[in-house]
């Protein structure tokens, strides 16, 4: 229906408002950035998708049982590149209908009992109704091997099972899951390709002796080896506005306006920085959100300011942005922690330390301004306790007085510095007085 | 294998239809299989072995070629019958919508014999069994089958496909080679017990990978073949592996389902197992017990592994039991001393495997089709036997290197032999840890901490140091590098990112700045990765 319509308003004229325009561009690349839209090809990783694709296509085929893993970092594609590859897979109409898949997640599948149901509803055995799996955990698993055992390799359906976090189900008690899955792989019974994915290097040493010499030892790793130009053009292709765009004019504006942008100098360095920073696309997606999100009718186009905005709105310290919304007297205390420590090189410290010192400050420079009466300061130490910038040193809190409980400051000398040059309308004293023992 | 495969379904089915006329002597009076001889103390044991008799009786002289579909359909009707009938009052709408999702079952039960052929009191009979048990054994009526596929799998057509095929570590050979000794031990063993009439243990113990369950399993093909060819008394085997159960207690549940198909609780088990293995009965067969995976038996008070190693040693058990695991001195360690001593001194280790063995077992399995050359073969081997003589490890690396082999034909289609540059690449890919690759794909803040980390590693002399000393030395080492000033938060997001794909040991985030580092790689490994680029 959209399509309908889109193309009787191509009919209807070619130039359309700029606001509807607009709204068609948050759609297109919203889509992009949020929902994980697949890409048409992956070039970043070529190799790894001809392995794997190779690998399922010899179960779905020719009934062969495999297990790999997948290993990256975070936000390295490795959903993409196993959803890439079952699109293709799933092209050929054979393996299609033949196909049975299974989709495990470590951090919803949080113990064997939970995953067992959950693959015996997937595969939709005999002992499902409705959605319910009738029998105890014990005789799912019977009647789960039974039917796996049952199978052979030239007639049975292949099967599929994707262990997302797959470092997740190795804490399982005696790892019975995946011993059993892999067993499988490795015995004349059911075809079964068993794919993990996980962001952890060491996920081998995780695995007991007998699972481990049950997996194939295959893997996988998204390990991406791209230079800054090739970020650039991931910015400027991730940015630009397909052929099918509704208005052909405004598209191309668009993207004229993008690759002007990215050869912009400010705009590369900000660029350098988030490559330089981590070179996951999830992190980009997010700074190109921030971007697409300041963009309106009245400011149709990416400017260097809104990347340079986007970028600081990323980079921003959370700590030290705390501190600007800490009252005087607060300040005050994190500042004597701050010489306390100095001094003390880092030992912890109470409350009577800290409220000592804030007086030393109070005798030697200023006039009585900020003379508190101890349980307000006590109140604002316990602020300071909340909000996590100090932290007991012990966990046991009941046992001391809270006057005596020895602490530790969560944060370091430069956001404190940092913070103070940035505090609304602070007191000269007390600036210098935080300033005085850096040296 | 191909004995054992068609023997089963028809000993369960039999024992099935056996099972379901016990509970219907036990609510009615009249006896359907055969009179009794009127001893009424040992009135069940009597019935219990006749009707093995009968139904072995039955199962050598009815010996069927093909058991897959017919049987099945066969054995299903009454089942469903049962089902159906004993339904009526439970699960109506859940059966319903069962057969109407399920087209293959409905089927059956429209071929089904009206049910009024059925006696009554049977239907009453299983009706009452079935409320005992409650619903959760919906599952025993289903029989568990993955559906099959449309066309069967193509046949591997040319040199390296086949090689692949058969280097698949589920092709087990009809022999397997270099275990010849310890085939010979265990089938004297073995045989020996099930000739004399006696029990025994033992205790097989090896490293993963070095054939330990192949060569039991291929012991008691060849024993069923000598006993098919009436060379000895003919025997039951259950095979129960310690990984395959949710709790140490299923193991009677299993033995006993294996043994006489009844199903019961692990208590009501035991008893009945207890029952079977302590009362004498005449012409009563051996039982084969293999237990793989041991060691997952073990409980605080050791009942289960006491009970399984105290059977045999009864008189009238006629229980062998193998027991297998992957250490060898697991007596020693997790047993108490009477479970110890009851499972006697017979002991066997399988060795690994050396490179020689290895060899000959690629070759074994290759049968003499050229697809390897013969050095490739060699450093496979070698390569393997050195780190842990693994046979499923070589397997894979081999069927690995023959997919690159198949790869590299497709892009140049040569025609050629695997040689040592696939099997070299196969084996990188398996055995080459990925650190240092991912630390030289790290980003360039990723490589700046990791190299504070160890200048803050080699400035205190210590292995660990917290987040905020390691802070300062990536400050500084950001201004040495001309790189803009990073905010604290951003540097724990790269050591949080370190920390996730475990090059960095981290204490939990909650810790802020104060969690302490420490690194999952070596020193040299880092600088190594971080020199070469």
């Amino acid at each position: 229906m959209c399509q309908a319509i889109m193309s009787k308003r191509k009919a209807k004229s070619v130039r359309k408002p700029i606001s509807e325009c607009i709204t068609q561009l948050h759609k297109c690349l919203r889509e992009r950035f949020c929902h994980d839209q697949l890409p048409s090809t992956l070039e970043a990783s070529e190799a790894q998708h001809k392995h794997l694709l190779g690998l399922l296509q010899r179960t779905a085929i020719h009934g062969e049982s495999n297990s790999a893993l997948i290993i990256g970092p975070r936000g390295s594609g490795k959903t993409v590149l196993l959803k890439c590859v079952l699109r293709d897979l799933l092209k050929e109409k054979e393996v299609q209908k033949n196909l049975l898949q299974v989709h495990l997640n470590g951090l919803l599948q949080t113990d064997d009992r939970i995953a067992l149901k959950e693959i015996t509803r997937q595969l939709n055995l005999e002992n499902v109704v409705g959605d319910k799996v009738f029998g105890s955990f014990a005789e799912n698993l019977v009647f789960l091997l039974e039917a796996l055992k049952k199978g052979d390799r030239s007639s049975t359906r292949p099967i599929l099972f994707v262990l997302d976090e797959f470092d997740l189900f190795a804490h399982h008690k005696n790892q019975t899951l995946l011993y059993n899955l892999l067993d499988v792989s490795q015995s004349a019974q059911a075809p079964v390709a068993v794919v993990g994915l996980t962001c952890r290097l060491d996920v081998l040493e995780l695995l007991e002796k007998r699972v481990k010499s049950r997996f194939s030892h295959r893997q996988i790793h998204m390990l991406s080896n791209l230079s800054f130009s090739q970020y650039q053009e991931r910015v400027a292709s991730q940015l630009s506005l397909p052929d099918d765009f509704p208005d052909r004019s405004f598209a191309e504006d668009w993207n004229s306006g993008v690759q002007s942008l990215c050869e912009d100098k400010s705009v590369e360095e900000i660029l350098r920085r988030h490559f330089n920073f981590s070179r996951d696309f999830r992190s980009l997606h997010m700074l190109l959100m921030l971007c697409l999100s300041r963009i309106s009718p009245v400011n149709p186009i990416i400017k260097p300011a809104d990347v340079l905005e986007a970028s600081r709105m990323c980079f921003t310290d959370s700590t030290s942005n705390m501190l600007h919304g800490l009252s005087i007297l607060e300040l005050c205390l994190v500042i004597s922690m701050k010489h306390l420590n100095d001094v003390y090189g880092g030992e912890p410290f109470n409350f009577q330390m800290v409220y000592n010192e804030f007086k030393k400050f109070l005798q030697r420079k200023s006039n009585s301004m900020y003379n508190f009466e101890q349980p307000v300061v006590i109140k604002a130490f316990e602020h300071l306790q909340q909000l996590e910038l100090i932290r007991p040193v012990d966990g046991s809190s009941a046992k001391t007085q809270r006057e005596y409980q020895l602490m530790k400051l969560m944060l370091d000398n430069s956001q404190i510095i940092e913070a103070l040059h940035k505090y609304p309308q602070c007191p000269t004293d007390i600036k210098q007085w935080g300033m005085s023992a850096f040296a | 294998m191909k004995t054992r495969q068609q023997g089963e379904p028809l000993r369960k089915l039999k024992n099935f239809e056996y099972g379901a006329a016990q509970v219907d002597h036990e609510n009615a009076p009249i006896l359907l299989v055969a009179p009794l001889p009127k001893r009424s103390k040992r009135k069940s044991a009597q019935l219990v072995s006749s009707r093995i008799k009968k139904q072995l009786n039955l199962l050598d002289e009815q010996p069927k070629p093909d058991l897959d579909t017919e049987d099945e359909e066969e054995f299903v009707p009454s089942n469903t019958a049962l089902y159906s009938s004993s339904d009526d009052e439970e699960m109506i709408d859940g059966d319903e919508g069962e057969l109407a999702r399920k087209g293959r079952r409905r089927r059956i039960t429209e071929r089904l014999p009206p049910r009024s052929e059925k006696s009554p009191s049977a239907a009453r009979a299983c009706r009452k069994t079935r409320s005992k048990k409650g619903e959760s054994d919906t599952p025993r009526h289903g029989s568990p089958t993955i559906p099959s596929r449309l066309m069967p799998a193509p046949q591997p057509n040319y040199v390296l496909e086949v090689a692949r095929t058969r280097l698949h570590v589920s092709s087990v050979p009809e022999s397997l080679p270099c275990r010849e000794q310890e085939f010979q031990d265990i089938y004297s063993f073995v045989e020996s017990k099930i000739i004399d009439g006696t029990g025994g243990c033992m205790y097989i113990s090896g490293v993963p990978g070095t054939g330990k369950t192949a060569t039991v399993h291929e012991v008691i093909r060849c024993l069923r073949n000598a006993a098919n060819a009436d060379e000895i008394p003919s025997f039951h085997f259950v095979e129960i592996n310690g990984m395959k159960m949710t709790d140490p207690h299923q193991a009677y549940v299993q033995i006993l389902e294996k043994l006489t198909s009844q199903k019961a609780t692990a208590d009501h088990a035991a008893s009945l197992l207890e029952k079977r293995f302590s009362n004498p009965a005449p012409r009563k067969q051996t039982t084969v017990l293999l237990v793989d995976e041991l060691d997952l038996l073990w409980t605080r008070k050791q009942n289960v592994m006491y009970n399984l190693f105290d059977w045999p040693t009864r008189r009238h058990s006629r229980l062998v039991v193998l027991t297998i695991a992957n250490t060898m001195d697991l007596p020693e360690r997790i047993m108490i001393n009477r479970v110890a001593s009851r499972l006697g001194l017979t002991r066997m280790s399988f060795q690994p495997y050396g490179y020689k063995q290895l060899q000959q077992i690629i070759m074994s399995r290759l049968n003499k089709i050229k697809a390897f050359e013969e050095d490739a073969l060699q450093l496979v081997s070698r390569k393997v036997a050195a780190l842990s003589g693994d046979a499923r490890r070589c397997l894979d690396i081999c069927r690995r290197a023959a997919e690159l082999c198949e790869h590299a034909v497709a892009r140049t289609s040569v025609a050629r032999l695997v040689g040592m540059d696939h099997v070299m690449d196969a084996l990188n890919e398996m055995f080459s840890s990925s650190y240092i690759a991912s630390i030289k794909f790290a980003s360039v803040q990723e490589q700046l901490f990791l190299r504070a980390v160890i200048a803050e590693f080699r400035r205190l002399g210590l292995e660990e140091a917290t987040f905020q000393q390691v802070l300062i030395q990536h400050q500084a080492l950001c201004r040495v590098e001309g790189l803009q000033s990073t905010g604290v938060s951003e540097v724990l997001a790269v050591c949080q990112r370190l920390g996730a794909c475990r090059l960095l040991l981290l204490e939990t985030s909650r810790l802020g700045i104060l969690q302490r580092i420490r690194l999952n790689v070596s020193q040299d490994d880092v600088l190594y990765a971080l020199k070469s680029d």
